[in-house]
């Protein structure tokens, strides 16, 4: 015979006849199939966290865009997240896509926080849009897009958000965006890149905007927040710093190709410009990357306010040019100074609406002889007391502030704890607003608007019918998509942890006129 | 035959059983030998029906049991042997009326190809198990139930698919069989009663369209009137009523056989099962039911009824003259391609003949040297049987038993074939198997004849009285059919088989007076001076059996000037062609002693004490007488099949002849020419030549051919 081995069998007693070789063919692509897919399956890295979320590359934090109820794993962001799906889904007829771009995984209870807020306000919008317009088309989906909580992981997620831009989705508008941190800035860029318009809510930076210098990096997108340029300017008109009275304190890496913060630096380069003259040289902290982090800054403020005390008599204003983490720092650094008899006024952005809710500030320092000022972008009691003519009003405030008690209901809500005074909710609400108009300005006789569109309507945002009636203010956007002199709310921080309503400034030293064009 | 140890690998025969290039087997069934591997069918459409011919032990049957062997289980194989007993008469209690050998065969055929094999199940018959039922049916006149379903349920057996499903119901078989039984001793006619339970048993088994076609199949018989019941019942009265009717039912009962088998691999799904073809190997097809088998499938091929059925069966002889026109091939000429087309106007053309060749020396030396043999014995062997394979296997098995290298020891020593049976001599065994056992006795003693007339006179002298001429010719004619060769000059043409016969002849009486008398009465009938030399050839020839060499010597010696060389030499090549045993000894020993006598002659050692005979005074004469006398010995010895040429005779006759050829100057240049020829002949183991003789009459020196 010939052999009998395993090889000569498989040969001779399948292989041969058809059949047994069709059959055996099959049953093994089925086997290697099914092998593969228990392969697969078992040595599949599972990095999806839910749908159109993952685990990006080397790391465990979940990005993406999100258009369920998937909470990012963050308690309180759970009864708006289910509110806003409950919404989504409720969507009958023609409809887009505003993604809310925010770093929903942010770990710190600060950034979190503002999270939440900006989360409330731009859902409480989208409702508005949805059920308080009579009916006007399209309504508004809202999906939360996350670049990871420093945003190290914005080129998935524009990706993710380019590709949604199609009949499915058409997702027409970014809004949120939040920091003005160099990562941001290039979701920015990639974003209009893409022709996708952009509503910048709490954006301030000065090189996150266009029309500096003349130029337009980022076609497409608008803001609501003032530039910090206007911060400044508001701040300064309110202050009226004396140079010799006045010292700089700001950010050494503010201007670091990599790891800056224009946010830092525009209020930094404002500030210089009101100090020119001034007897002390600006003092330079120096933050780690990610400013959030405590680092070992409070080393370097404890330093500086040692300098502090060193000027003379008259010197009674801070300017400080840095993130609320710092900031922070910095006032509990004051707040153990050896001049503790000596007063002084810290003026700042509105990074110090933070501390509000910020458990590690040492509020006692505000009682001794320490008063914190800053630029909010928006305040609640902003309006409520005899408020300027023109440039905002009391009942859009007040309109607001009604939708947020429903939010408590369940008819709206619920949207979980709603806390007003650092103004987030307030501007995420305003940006949304303006999204929504813009694009509903913008699809003319159609029902959904281009992308084009959309992007092309910004500069349209002004006068008497078109400027949107924010509960921060009247937002007309000039033709660069900043707005045009908005109020800003100059509050103080108080030993309580609260922000009080000092009175509004104005970039321009005055409200607008009520047709609120601004001037060439 | 069948008894045969038979060697794992048959040797000589790779063009039937070669892989690599495929041999006629491989290239007729499509698979390799001994495994399951599909190879390219050499005739894909239309294929020979396969004869293998030649004599009694050419090694027929141990090639189609290693067929058997080299493809049972990788595609259904049936092997009958037509000789068998079953074959003969019907089983005890069984009408001849409803059964014949053929009806047997397929039954036997049907049974084994039925058999799983590697990759399908079982194959039914149930076009052939209906035509048997039918045939067996006409024997049941007044048969009780319980024989009939006996005989019934083994017919029925051929249509038990031994499937899963159908084992689930029981055995299909035993209940039809019950039905059929029942039916055939019910009150109605009991033949279509049979008949018609055996068919609903068929149509009803399964709805299935291949089980309707072969319930349908016997409606196309002669004159059924496209009714299947009705067919059946004309192929059980034909069977009945025996002569051509029965040759004519037993046709249709082949073809059904072949129908069945054609549709089991018919139909996509039985193509990817079944790898290569169905093999029927049919042994002694020359008897019944062997004609009955093969004639009707070539009438039917040649008839364009096709069949993908590999038959290869052996025939003794040279073929029967019912295939005298078939295609005639030796083995070697089919080893790569067969060559055969049909000729479409005699269908004994369908049919391949290919006879069996001897072994070669080659092969000899292959087969005794698995055993541990004296080195010059291959040799001896193959000259001894001439490469009949039967001889070389059973002289090898002799010589492994009894471990001697005397081809005479061998052939007298007794060698034990199975294991539960007594040893008996060897020749005797070969003899069991190279004549036919119901001759022995005759062919025993007409072994010594020459031709018709001696083999009369000594029919006459020593064989009972009712063997006379006739009988004498009948059996010089079997010979010849059983394929033995037709030798001018012997009664037995096979050297080896007359060799074996005369061996036994010496044998046959203790003081192998029988052999004496087998002489004597030769002797006595050539006594009268013949025509020519021929009838003192022939004496003197039985004067040296017997062992009486003086006439011989003095024939030769007083000849040698008158006659004409070359006829000097045939004599003394046929004079010395004499057996040589040693009945002549005065001890009555036979040839079994040692010492050969011939070669002490031959070598001139006994010449001294040789008595001069009364006409050599002379001393030339003397030295010729004596020179004569060594030559006859040198010769007698050296083309003795039995002995072993021993080089110092040969060298010694190359000098005899030498010396003679300078006696000679008429002569000169053959006595020469012998004188190389011969003992390089003698050594090769050839018959000596006569140069430039009409020599086509080697070895039997018939002076008047």
């Amino acid at each position: 015979m010939a052999g009998t081995g395993f090889g000569t069998r498989l040969r001779e007693g399948v292989w041969e006849i058809p059949l047994r070789r069709y059959v055996a063919l099959l049953l093994t692509l089925v086997v290697l199939g099914g092998l593969g897919f228990v392969v697969r399956t078992l040595a599949h890295d599972d990095r999806s966290c839910a749908k159109g979320v993952l685990r990006a590359e080397g790391s465990d934090e979940c990005v993406g865009v999100s258009a369920t109820g998937y909470d990012w794993g963050r308690a309180p962001l759970r009864p708006v997240v289910r509110a806003i799906d409950r919404e989504n889904r409720s969507i009958k007829g023609p409809y887009v896509t505003v993604a809310l771009l925010e770093p929903f995984t942010a770990t710190d209870a600060d950034n979190l926080g503002d999270v939440l807020h900006e989360l409330q306000g731009a859902y409480l919008a989208q409702y508005q849009a949805n059920h308080r317009s009579n009916g006007t088309v399209p309504a508004i989906r809202l999906v939360l897009a996350n670049p990871g909580a420093t945003g190290a992981h914005w080129e998935h997620t524009v990706e993710q958000l380019a590709g949604m831009t199609g009949a499915k989705d058409r997702l027409r508008a970014v809004a949120g965006v939040g920091l003005s941190t160099a990562e941001n800035k290039r979701a920015v860029a990639a974003l209009t890149a893409r022709g996708i318009a952009v509503i910048g809510t709490s954006i301030t930076a000065d090189n996150l905007a266009n029309g500096q210098h003349g130029k337009d990096p980022f076609p497409g997108l608008a803001r609501v927040a003032p530039t910090n340029t206007d911060e400044a300017r508001a701040l300064t008109s309110f202050a009226r710093v004396a140079a010799d009275k006045a010292v700089l304190v700001h950010d050494q890496k503010a201007d670091d190709p990599d790891n800056g913060d224009p946010y830092s630096l525009t209020l930094q380069r404002s500030f210089e410009k009101l100090l020119k003259g001034s007897p002390y040289a600006p003092w330079s902290f120096n933050p780690p990357d990610d400013r959030s982090l405590e680092g070992s800054t409070a080393n370097d403020f404890e330093q500086i306010t040692h300098l502090v005390c060193d000027t003379d008599a008259g010197t009674d204003t801070i300017l400080f040019a840095g993130r609320h983490t710092q900031l922070r720092q910095f006032i509990n650094a004051l707040g153990e100074r050896g001049c503790q008899k000596r007063r002084f006024t810290l003026l700042t952005g509105d990074e110090a609406s933070y501390l509000t809710g910020d458990k590690d500030l040492n509020r006692d320092a505000l009682n001794h002889n320490l008063t914190v000022r800053y630029t909010a972008l928006a305040h609640p009691d902003a309006w409520l007391t005899s408020p300027p003519a023109t440039g905002g009003s009391a009942a859009d405030a007040q309109a607001l502030l009604d939708l947020v008690r429903e939010g408590q209901g369940d008819k709206v809500g619920p949207i979980g704890d709603v806390d007003l005074e650092d103004g987030q909710l307030i501007i995420a609400h305003d940006a949304m607003r303006l999204t929504y108009q813009g694009i509903r300005f913008a699809k003319g006789s159609k029902d959904i608007p281009t992308l084009e569109e959309v992007r092309n309507e910004w500069r349209l945002i002004k006068g008497t019918q078109q400027r949107v009636d924010g509960a921060s203010g009247w937002i007309c956007l000039d033709n660069h998509g900043n707005p045009y002199d908005k109020a800003v709310p100059i509050v103080e921080l108080t030993s309580r942890g609260t922000a009080r309503f000092v009175r509004i400034a104005w970039p321009e030293g005055k409200p607008p006129a009520k047709e609120c064009l601004p001037p060439s | 035959m069948g008894g045969m140890r038979v060697h794992r690998q048959l040797h000589g025969r790779g063009a039937l059983f070669d892989t690599e290039p495929a041999g006629l087997a491989p290239r007729l069934v499509g698979l390799r030998p001994h495994q399951h591997r599909a190879i390219a069918v050499e005739h894909p459409q239309e294929l020979p029906f396969v004869v293998l011919t030649g004599a009694r032990g050419t090694g027929k049957s141990a090639l189609l049991a290693e067929l058997r062997r080299a493809y049972h289980g990788h595609t259904p194989v049936a092997l009958v042997d037509c000789e068998a007993a079953e074959f003969a008469a019907p089983p005890a209690g069984r009408d001849t009326e409803a059964w014949s050998p053929v009806s047997q065969a397929l039954l036997v055929i049907a049974e084994q190809l039925a058999q799983p094999v590697t990759g399908a199940g079982r194959i039914t018959f149930p076009r052939l198990m209906s035509g048997l039922v039918a045939v067996a049916a006409g024997g049941w006149r007044d048969a009780d139930s319980e024989r009939i379903r006996r005989e019934v349920e083994r017919i029925l057996l051929l249509n038990e698919s031994g499937s899963w499903i159908a084992g689930f119901a029981g055995r299909w078989a035993g209940r039809v069989a019950a039905n059929v039984a029942a039916a055939a001793t019910g009150t109605g006619p009991l033949l279509s009663s049979a008949i018609e339970a055996t068919l609903e048993s068929i149509s009803d088994s399964f709805v299935h369209r291949r089980r309707q076609r072969a319930a349908t199949w016997w409606r196309d018989y002669p004159n059924a009137s496209r009714n299947a019941r009705r067919g059946l019942m004309l192929l059980s009265g034909h069977f009945r009523a025996g002569g051509t009717s029965r040759e004519h039912a037993e046709r249709h009962l082949v073809r059904a056989l072949l129908a069945d088998l054609t549709d089991a691999y018919a139909g996509v799904l039985p193509r990817m099962q079944r790898l290569g073809r169905p093999l029927v190997l049919v042994d002694n097809a020359q008897s019944a039911p062997g004609p009955g088998l093969t004639d009707p499938v070539l009438r039917d091929r040649s008839a364009g009824i096709a069949d993908q059925v590999v038959f290869i069966t052996a025939l003794r002889g040279t073929g029967r003259p019912a295939l005298r026109n078939a295609v005639r091939r030796t083995l070697p000429e089919v080893a790569r391609r067969t060559d055969w087309t049909p000729d479409p106007a005699s269908p004994a053309s369908r049919a391949l003949l290919v006879s069996l060749p001897p072994l070669t020396a080659d092969d000899t030396l292959h087969i005794v040297d698995e055993h541990q043999v004296p080195p010059q014995l291959p040799h001896a062997v193959h000259r001894l049987t001439g490469g009949n394979p039967l001889g070389i296997t059973l002289l090898t098995e002799s010589a492994a038993q009894n471990g001697t290298g005397s081809l005479g020891e061998l052939l007298t020593s007794d060698v034990r074939l199975h294991e539960d049976r007594d040893g008996r001599p060897a020749y005797v065994e070969l003899l069991d198997r190279l004549v036919p056992a119901d001759r022995m006795e005759e062919l025993t003693v007409l072994a010594a004849a020459h031709d018709h007339d001696s083999a009369t006179a000594l029919a006459a002298a020593l064989l009972p009285d009712d063997f006379g001429p006739a009988d004498v010719r009948a059996l010089q004619t079997r010979l010849v059919q059983e394929g033995l060769p037709e030798v001018p000059g012997r009664f037995v043409g096979d050297p080896f088989v007359r060799t074996l016969l005369l061996l036994r002849l010496h044998h046959r009486s203790a003081d192998h007076g029988r052999w004496r008398a087998t002489h004597e009465t030769l002797i006595a009938h050539y006594a009268p001076p013949g025509p020519d030399e021929a009838h003192t050839r022939y004496r003197l020839h039985h004067e040296l059996a017997l062992g009486s060499t003086e006439s011989a010597v003095a024939h030769l010696r007083d000849t040698f000037t008158a006659l004409d060389t070359r006829t000097w030499l045939r004599t003394l090549r046929f004079v010395a062609s004499a057996p040589y045993f040693h009945a002549h000894d005065a001890e009555g020993h036979d040839f079994a002693a040692h010492d050969d006598r011939r070669a002490a002659i031959a070598l001139g050692h006994t010449d001294a004490a040789q008595p001069m005979p009364d006409s050599a005074d002379d001393h030339a004469v003397a030295v010729l007488h004596l020179r004569i006398r060594r030559l006859l010995h040198a010769v007698w010895q050296l083309t003795d099949p039995l002995a072993l040429p021993d080089p110092k005779v040969c060298d010694r006759l190359r000098f005899e002849l030498e010396q003679l050829s300078n006696l000679r100057p008429a002569g000169n240049a053959l006595l020469w020419r012998a004188s190389r020829d011969w003992p390089e002949d003698a050594l090769a183991g050839r018959p000596l030549r006569i140069p430039d003789g009409n020599d086509d009459d080697s070895g039997d020196g018939e002076g008047a051919a």
